[in-house]
């Protein structure tokens, strides 16, 4: 069996699920975020498949830009969360549940 | 049309014909305005103003008679506009307005002069010549306006301001109701005009009297008889003419000088206006000028009738107002020639009537305001100037010749005989039947107020003449009177010629002299009768009577029937739509609105404030939207 | 080696967006080297100079029709006329922001940590002169909303969107007063705008990998040609419309919004509802009738039934609100499905009536949030429906403003929610959408209910010790509102001159 590109398409659908259904059944602010993180670089993944795919170099570029940007909003995120758990000191994404209706 | 009418644009003196309706308007607006604070000479501005505009009229009228083009329209600025319809508030000063102009301010003049001494010691004076000059500046928008909307314009103030005039003395319940019944019947005859404007625009694509008048022709039969129909029915709500007649009788609850202003010389001729200005759409169809005439017929006769048998001397002027009116009608809806006698008729009862009305204010200004003519008698003793002026408007009212009456009436009746058909005899029999009554009642009226034994009730001792400021116009009028008709006859026809086409006389059905001859002696017929019931005066209180007097007294049923045909089935519907709007309509929406609070309230409940769940309801989103996407490309709907 | 040609980048065309993210980065600068007494001093003049300059710019190159910095940025009408709207609607928000006089210490705090009361918040509110690190904040959005609309190729959209996203996700959680709220509302934006981001960039992968390449032209010609795989092009455009329809607020991935709004500063919901809703319309604009519209006759259906999912929740979650900001946030949603209904047009004219649509919405709530921020008590601002009860006998002036204000947004005549309406029905109509035409109309008549209920409770009922007393706005806060009533009556009085505008504006470039 040879690995075809279509392999590493297959690859970031799963990561970008498992990434999508993480994000629903954990509770952990970080983990979740963590599970967004898994979601842009399943699209990272299919970039560069595509890329390769395509036989252009545009989809890596763009990988490289997400990555910068991902790095951003890491940072936003971080910040948030932190806060968020020195005023509450928790940081499940449940006990956040005042705004509601 | 063989000719196309062309309006000139005014210059000179006839630009300023705005300042007509101006001033009247500003004097209103002065005295409404400035409350209390204008008591003390409100009523004089009021008089100097329709003075200034009846002058004003006159330099207008000789100003047009030196005008090649005799129609001069001053178009002062863009009323309505909306896609292709435009209706400029423009002025239009003719033959046919000019007179009625004269009419309104110069009769209107002297009422209000009247009105000074009449209104002396009601504190509501000011109010009464701010609500008189608002009238005669709506008046003179609905003569003057050079196209439909700007006469529906009018039509509508001087609805208001009868309205308002009607209920003058609004702590009355009755002159209040009479207020409301005006109101509601005028309404009837609007709603029709309104229509016949929309129909007009609809079909023609313009409401000025130039462009309806050159585009009639192309019409169809059924068009223009439906226009007629409506104007007519417009017509009749404003003059009182059946089938819309019971407001004019009760809008003798208002103050004395608006009967006779309003609802004698000026607002109820307004229908006769608007049928002779629309003359190209009734001359267009034969079958509307029938129903013209047959409505004119029939309103004289119904109105003589009742007027024998009332004994509020208002009452019976009112209702003499609805027959001579009916004569008008019969004038225009025979046509032609008769288009002009029907205005000529129009003037003359215009003095006749004000002199009319103003001699029976001016006794019940001697008399306590007492209106019942079984409680007076022998008056001519106390109140010489009134009686006198008072008898010959009543001469002149009767059509005695050489007073204005004959000149006036004797040629509708001589019209009527001309028509070419075996109608000639219906409706000639009919004006002169008409002619008889009109005799007789009015007569009855006179003999009964001035001569005769006094029946008077025991508060009154000393009945007084009224002061000069009240008689000095009752002199003019009765002036005029006795020569307007006379003078008119002639010019006037000859006068209006541009507007209502040339004079074309068919061939009576009798010779000319013959009716002549009759329509004096049935006039003398029904007088002398009059004079020889009750010349001793009558009983004062009611008496039995035959089934067409009981009648008659009862205003031939017309109230009743209104009752019964239009006010019981009116109400019974307006109770079924409020059942039907509380039950059906509003419970549909308070249903609508308590199931969408009720979905509202479950629905937000599904807004957990979990963030997990909002991103569970974002998944779902895109997995559905997702799906729909490749569904729809690949055609599983299909 | 081959030579590197860079490609040719037209200054004057980006010039706006260079300001304002220049002048951000000032602020940044301005926040680390001026003393915190007078960092509002130098803040806010210089984020209103930096607006007005790119205001200028913008205005000056109207009429320009280009590509630039390669085929990354488009200017053109509906990008000049979107720019130019998001700069006006940014300057009367941030006149909101920079108020200071309603409470001493203003709406915003540095560290979302610092407790109410605490020593250091105390300080604050004794007039050390308040947090301003919200205005860098601000101009990054702002900045990245003119690079959104503007932006030709996927990859710039998406940076552009995180670039304008993540400063908002930080303005959310400032608010100094119930911090709790502000901090959740914070967090969940940020969650689900980042999950919004991971599908839209999923979308874009799979979009290159259909037409192998990301600026709009090349994926129109895609898109017409028909060639590669359906999956790959459909499922793309769905996770990218996504993207866009988050930001929109458009249902069902409308959750957020009204969290977030009650949550955030006052100030702050009014710039998200004014100037985000602008940005995601102009690009979800920029993607279907650029990119996309060869797929018109596919993802018309699918929108269109979300539009009218939109309006129906909008509509109806907003008869039980008893929050006044969520009730707005439900308006905000019901009109993300009027400009929806625009956009689905697919005809210049729905262009036109979509950009008209977006500034007379703009005005007026940001004018409704200006009045929220004014009724308050001694805890903040008071939003609580029940104590707004009354307001019309306490302040009659406030309370006839908003009366003016909702009724705009119930669409009656003589305000600019009339007209907007109108013209956005009117282009769907002419585009043969006739379906949500009568969507549109029914939704209103529902709409109309929560605001009139607004309307009654606060003149027919009778003030209660609790209804608390509307604040003296100070200058910012006045002409903020001042501002937005005028253009929410002028728009509905005579609406032609701007609606010429969109009409002329209407063109995008390919």
């Amino acid at each position: 069996m040879t690995l075809t590109p279509e392999w590493y398409l297959l690859l970031a659908a799963a990561l970008f699920t498992i990434g999508a259904v993480g994000v629903l059944i954990r509770r952990n602010a970080i983990v979740l975020f963590m599970c967004v993180e898994l979601m842009l670089n399943a699209a990272n993944l299919a970039l560069v498949t595509f890329s390769r795919i395509n036989g252009t170099l545009d989809g890596q570029i763009i990988a490289f830009f997400v990555m910068v940007v991902a790095a951003a909003e890491v940072v936003v995120g971080l910040a948030i969360i932190m806060s968020i758990f020195r005023t509450r000191r928790s940081a499940s994404v449940d006990d956040s549940n005042l705004l509601k209706y | 049309m063989e000719h196309t009418v062309q309006f000139a644009p005014a210059t000179g003196l006839l630009s300023g014909m705005w300042l007509l309706v101006a001033l009247p308007a500003v004097s209103a607006a002065v005295l409404l305005l400035l409350g209390r604070r204008a008591d003390r000479w409100g009523h004089w501005l009021g008089c100097l103003s329709v003075g200034a505009a009846f002058v004003l009229g006159l330099l207008s009228f000789f100003a047009l008679r030196g005008q090649e083009n005799r129609a001069v329209q001053l178009n002062l600025w863009e009323f309505i506009s909306a896609g292709s319809f435009r209706v400029d508030f423009g002025l239009l000063f003719d033959p046919l307005s000019a007179v009625f102009v004269l009419l309104i301010t110069g009769v209107g003049f002297l009422i209000h002069v009247y009105a000074v001494g009449y209104m002396e010691h009601d504190e509501g004076r000011r109010r009464f010549f701010g609500y008189f000059n608002l009238f005669v500046a709506a008046m003179l928008v609905l003569v003057l306006g050079n196209n439909y909307v700007m006469t529906f314009l009018g039509w509508e103030g001087v609805g208001l301001a009868s309205y308002l005039l009607i209920s003058f003395w609004y702590v009355r319940p009755s002159a209040a109701t009479a207020g409301k019944k005006a109101f509601l019947m005028n309404r009837v005859g609007d709603a029709a005009f309104v229509i016949a404007i929309f129909l007009l625009f609809a079909q023609l694509g313009t409401v000025n009297f130039d462009g309806v008048a050159n585009q009639v022709h192309t019409l169809s039969s059924g068009v223009t008889l439906m226009l007629g129909l409506l104007l007519l029915l417009g017509a009749t709500g404003k003059s009182g003419q059946f089938p819309l007649t019971a407001w004019l009788p009760d809008a003798m609850e208002g103050p004395t000088p608006v009967s006779a202003l309003i609802h004698a010389a000026t607002m109820v001729t307004g229908g006769v206006y608007l049928i002779a200005r629309s003359n190209f759409i009734f001359t267009a169809n034969s079958t509307l000028q029938l129903v013209v005439v047959s409505v004119g017929a029939l309103t004289l006769l119904i109105g003589a009738i009742i007027g024998c048998a009332k004994d509020d001397i208002k009452r019976v002027l009112a209702w003499s107002t609805v027959s001579q009116i009916g004569y008008m009608f019969l004038g225009v809806g025979l046509g032609g020639a008769a288009y002009a006698l029907a205005i000529v008729h129009l003037l003359a009862h215009g003095f006749f009537k004000a002199g009319l009305f103003l001699g029976a204010g001016s006794v019940m200004h001697g008399m306590r305001d007492q209106v019942d003519i079984r409680r007076f008698g022998g008056l001519w003793k106390y109140m010489k100037i009134t009686w006198v002026t008072f008898g010959l408007a009543w001469l002149a009212i009767i059509g005695l010749p050489p007073l204005s009456g004959f000149f006036s009436k004797e040629p509708i009746i001589v019209a009527a005989f001309e028509r070419k058909d075996w109608t000639a005899w219906l409706f000639g029999i009919a004006a002169l039947l008409g002619a008889g009554l009109t005799a007789f009642y009015m007569t009855r009226l006179f003999m009964l107020t001035f001569h005769g034994p006094k029946r008077w009730t025991d508060d009154i001792e000393h009945p007084h003449e009224s002061p000069p400021i009240m008689t000095i116009p009752l002199v003019l009028l009765a002036v005029g009177s006795v020569a307007a008709g006379g003078l008119m006859v002639g010019p006037v026809p000859k006068w209006l010629t541009p507007v209502l086409g040339h004079e074309v006389r068919g061939e009576a059905v009798l010779a000319h002299s013959a009716i002549t001859i009759l329509a004096i002696a049935v006039t003398l017929i029904g007088a002398g009768l009059a004079y020889l019931l009750f010349r001793d005066g009558t009983a004062t209180a009611p008496q039995p009577a035959g089934a067409l007097v009981t009648a008659a007294r009862k205003n031939l049923y017309i109230d009743a029937f209104n009752e019964a045909v239009f006010e019981k089935p009116g109400i019974f519907l307006t109770r079924a739509l409020v059942f039907l709007d509380g039950k059906g309509i509003d419970g549909a929406v308070n249903g609508i609105a308590a199931s969408v609070g009720g979905g509202s309230g479950r629905l937000r409940r599904l807004q957990t404030g979990f963030v997990r769940s909002y991103a569970m309801s974002m998944l779902t989103g895109a997995l559905l939207v997702v799906a729909a996407f490749l569904a729809v490309q690949y055609g599983w709907f299909a | 080696m081959n030579d590197l040609k860079l490609p040719a980048i037209d200054y004057a065309a980006l010039a706006p967006m260079l300001i304002l993210f220049g002048v951000a980065c000032l602020g940044v600068l301005v926040e680390a080297a001026v003393p915190r007494a007078r960092r509002g001093l130098v803040q806010v003049p210089l984020g209103l100079l930096g607006l007005v300059a790119a205001l200028v710019f913008v205005i000056a190159e109207a009429g320009t029709r280009k590509r630039t910095a390669g085929e990354a940025i488009a200017i053109d009408g509906p990008a000049l006329f979107l720019q130019g709207a998001i700069i006006v609607l940014g300057v009367v928000a941030l006149l909101l922001i920079a108020e200071r006089s309603l409470e001493p210490g203003g709406p915003f705090v540095a560290q979302p940590a610092r407790p109410v009361g605490s020593e250091a918040d105390r300080s604050q509110a004794a007039g050390e002169g308040g947090a301003t690190e919200a205005y860098p904040l601000v101009m990054f959005a702002l900045a990245g909303m003119l690079l959104f609309v503007a932006a030709n190729d996927l990859l710039t959209m998406f940076v552009a969107l995180e670039v304008f996203s993540l400063p908002l996700y930080l303005l959310c959680a400032l608010a100094r007063r119930r911090r709790l709220l502000s901090q959740e509302a914070a967090l969940k934006y940020f969650l689900l705008g980042a999950y919004a981001s991971a599908f839209f960039l999923f979308g874009i992968a799979l979009i290159y990998g259909y037409a192998g390449a990301i600026t709009f032209s090349r994926i129109h010609q895609a898109v017409t040609a028909g060639t590669g795989s359906g999956v790959l092009l459909f499922a793309g455009l769905a996770l990218l419309a996504i993207g866009l329809l988050f930001k929109a607020a458009a249902a069902p991935f409308h959750v957020w919004t009204p969290d977030v709004y009650q949550g955030a500063p006052t100030p702050i919901t009014s710039l998200m509802a004014a100037c985000t809703k602008t940005a995601a319309f102009g690009a979800l604009l920029r993607v279907l009738y650029v990119g996309f519209p060869g797929a018109t006759w596919d993802f018309r259906p699918i929108i269109g039934v979300i539009a009218i999912l939109t309006m129906l929740v909008g509509a109806v979650l907003a008869v039980t609100q008893t929050d006044m900001k969520r009730l707005l946030a439900y308006s905000s949603i019901a009109n993300a499905g009027y400009l929806l209904v625009g956009v689905l047009a697919m005809t210049p004219e729905g262009v036109s009536s979509t950009l008209f649509y977006l500034v007379a919405y703009g005005f007026t709530v940001i004018a409704a949030f200006a009045v929220v921020t004014l009724v308050r008590d001694a805890d903040g601002e008071a939003t609580h429906l029940s104590r707004w009860a009354g307001l019309g006998r306490r302040s009659p002036l406030f309370a006839g403003v908003f009366t003016f204000l909702l009724l705009a947004f119930a669409g009656i005549p003589l305000t600019s929610g009339f007209t907007s309406k109108f013209a956005v029905f009117g282009a769907a109509f002419g585009g043969g959408q006739v379906w949500l035409v009568v969507a549109g109309v029914v939704t209103s008549m529902l709409l109309a209910f929560p605001y009139l209920r607004v309307v009654v409770m606060m003149w027919l009922s009778e003030p209660g010790e609790s209804t608390p007393s509307v604040s003296v706005p100070g200058a910012f806060t006045s002409a903020a509102l001042v501002i937005g009533v005028l253009v929410t009556l002028l728009l509905g009085v005579l609406p032609g001159p701007l609606l010429d505008l969109t009409t002329r504006a209407g063109d995008f470039v390919r």
